[in-house]
């Protein structure tokens, strides 16, 4: 499901919208309606909104500066990006103090290391809580009910991008058991998983090394029929670590086979192994089964990966997997390694 | 650093329960008297094939310790080229002595560390020795009561399972190696090969307080540079800071160098077979220390750097580096 800054921008200042045309008659008000698409898109600042409307706006913008842009971009354009979502995150903590998520992503740039990241989260989270929990008892008594849940709702997301965020770090520090206590209290505030933090309960149910806990974790989850089936590349990948922790090899391959099936270009990604920077706003909106979706997994699994000694130094399980791969589509291993000459003729 | 497998002793042991056993019942002054004689010639008492593959492995071993002497004298280079010749001759060694004895454990274990394998192959193949072993354990009487390392017959099995215990924090199986260890501390209470600290160290990894606590209780609360770390190490997870650092402030207190090695750590060769000897509270129970943990310190990323800010930590590092004739290394040089 992810969280998409864009859609949420829209659907904020979509409610606020609604909300301004209380009084007119229904036909006036779907006449004024029609127009909400077209200005939001090129006249943005004639639409009724907050000073917190538009924090989020500046959110989004830095979003997709420096989520999806920046991983793109060479070193010269990559400085400008970066202090270009500097200055947008600080322009909308100017504008609302409150932009839980804009004061989120910055604390992530300036923070001098993972560690002293999850500290600044865990030392404000409740501050994040009474404040989403705030907006959301301020939604008028009269709105009608669908769109009174899909505001409550919306006041809730910071704080649940907060505690998402929360369980990653945790989980990054080597502090498995707080990570997975953390996606499970994620968990019980948004059961539909929209932060999707059941992928980092998996990977902490796996570096724990507690299979038992983790079956058990996706009984729960699939009786919940909120979510996707537990066959996401985390998932995947969380029980073939443990397949291969607990040295049943066949299992661990029955996995990788899995992987290889029900994701395009598998192969190419788990020879790769790309490490991509964490999304700042949310885990990066990806389509379910995608190229994209797998190497971002592989990239949240380095925590499972990279561990252990190894000759290439590149963890026991990340050679194993690129082994393995290499042996069922060695055409998969020729074309990574065409890639990689060429890129490192060309200097890249 | 000393190996720790003293082999002629056991050597002597084995041969002199051997003949016993040939010449029916002795009185314990008759057994005495035999093992001095043993002591004396064992290669009068080889009588089996068994004994003389233990032999020539007993014979490799001090070669082994013995070409080890001088090797602080050489440059890196030199190092690596005589490390290669003498992992060399250790396994042709081995080879010889299975060519005698299929069944010598100590060769089949030896022969695989000294191969210089990936630690995922040394575990694959560890593992694959140990299960074969297992399935074939009518051979070996293993005591159920008492503490099986008085059994020397039994003592290559299990140096063979405390090798592929610490060969599992390696490959980060953190589960299988307590499993391994918890089963050699049942087998064999008194530890004398210390899977203890091989498993403080995994159940630190797992953030098993429980499972911590309990082995720190076993030992009597007496802690060692194992305990110290893995405490700390667990603490430091579970997040429980005045914790962590209390039980950082034993490790760089009680353990000789331990500051110094967890921001500087040092290079340690391959146990042969076993984790080599060491003094309590010595340098060298500290450098075999960090240098073990060392898989579980590089998966929690800010640890040396938390354990570098605690006051004082990396005075008593820099001090100790000074005192002791050492060069301290700035990581971006």
């Amino acid at each position: 499901m992810a969280f998409d800054p864009q859609r949420e921008d829209y659907q904020r200042l979509g409610l606020r919208f609604a909300r301004s045309l209380k009084g007119k008659n229904a036909a006036q008000a779907t006449r004024e309606f029609i127009t909400f698409g077209r200005r939001f898109a090129q006249d943005r600042d004639s639409l009724p909104q907050s000073d917190s409307d538009r924090a989020f706006h500046l959110v989004t913008l830095a979003s997709r500066r420096i989520d999806y842009e920046l991983p793109f971009a060479d070193e010269q354009r990559a400085h400008r990006i970066i202090d270009d979502g500097h200055r947008i995150l600080e322009e909308a903590i100017s504008l609302d103090p409150h932009c839980y998520d804009a004061i989120r992503m910055k604390s992530a740039a300036a923070s001098s290391s993972f560690d002293a990241f999850l500290t600044f989260l865990n030392e404000r989270s409740d501050e994040v809580r009474t404040h989403c929990e705030e907006q959301r008892a301020a939604i008028p008594p009269d709105e009608p009910s669908e769109r009174a849940r899909l505001m409550a709702n919306i006041a809730m997301r910071p704080y649940l991008r907060w505690v998402a965020t929360q369980a990653e770090e945790a989980l990054i520090c080597g502090r498995n058991r707080e990570s997975l206590r953390l996606a499970h209290k994620a968990l019980e505030l948004d059961p539909s998983d929209m932060a999707d933090v059941r992928f980092t309960a998996a990977l902490a149910y796996a570096k724990l090394e507690d299979e038992s806990g983790l079956q058990e974790f996706i009984a729960t989850r699939q009786k919940t029929r909120l979510a996707r089936p537990s066959d996401d590349a985390w998932t995947r990948l969380a029980l073939l670590s443990l397949a291969f922790k607990r040295h049943d090899l066949e299992e661990a391959i029955a996995h990788l086979d899995k992987l290889l099936d029900s994701y395009p270009h598998a192969a190419e990604a788990l020879i790769r192994q790309n490490e991509l920077p964490e999304g700042v706003f949310a885990r990066l909106a990806v389509a379910p089964y995608s190229e994209d979706e797998i190497i971002l997994a592989l990239s949240e699994a380095t925590v499972l990966l990279q561990e252990g000694i190894d000759l290439q130094g590149r963890g026991v399980l990340s050679t194993w997997l690129i082994q393995e791969t290499a042996r069922k589509r060695p055409q998969a291993m020729l074309a990574v390694l065409a890639q990689q000459a060429n890129d490192a003729q060309s200097g890249r | 650093m000393t190996i720790a497998m003293d082999a002629r002793k056991e050597q002597i042991r084995r041969l002199a329960l051997k003949r016993r056993r040939k010449l029916g019942s002795l009185s314990d002054e008759a057994f005495e008297e035999l093992e001095l004689a043993v002591r004396e010639d064992p290669m009068r008492f080889v009588d089996d094939d068994e004994e003389q593959a233990f032999l020539q492995i007993t014979q490799v071993l001090d070669r082994y310790e013995q070409s080890r002497h001088d090797d602080d004298l050489l440059d890196d280079e030199q190092y690596a080229q005589k490390r290669e010749q003498r992992n060399t001759a250790l396994v042709a060694a081995c080879d010889q002595a299975l060519v005698t004895y299929d069944g010598c454990v100590d060769a089949l274990t030896l022969r695989l560390l000294a191969l210089d394998l990936s630690q995922a192959e040394l575990f694959d193949r560890l593992l694959e020795t140990h299960e074969s072993l297992r399935s074939n354990e009518g051979s070996v009487q293993i005591p159920v009561a008492g503490d099986a390392w008085a059994n020397v017959f039994v003592r290559p099995r299990l140096r063979l399972q405390a090798a592929l215990a610490r060969t599992g924090i390696n490959t980060s199986r953190f589960r299988m190696t307590c499993d391994l260890c918890m089963d050699l501390l049942a087998r064999a209470p008194l530890d004398a090969l210390g899977a203890r600290f091989t498993c403080a160290l995994a159940m630190a990894r797992l953030e098993d307080e429980k499972g911590f606590d309990w082995l720190d209780s076993r030992e009597g609360r007496h802690g060692n540079a194992w305990f110290h770390l893995s405490r700390a190490i667990l603490m430091y997870k579970l997040g429980r800071i005045p914790a962590a650092r209390r039980a950082l402030r034993g490790f760089d207190q009680l353990c000789a160098g331990g500051a110094y090695l967890l921001l500087q750590p040092m290079y340690v060769d391959t146990y042969i077979p076993d984790r080599p000897t060491f003094e309590p509270g010595s340098f060298q129970e500290s450098m075999l220390c960090v240098h073990e943990a060392d898989p579980i310190i590089s998966d929690i990323p800010d640890f040396a750097a938390w354990a570098c800010d605690q006051k004082g930590f990396l005075a008593s590092a820099q001090d100790f580096c000074t005192r002791n004739g050492f060069q301290w290394r700035n990581w971006d040089e």
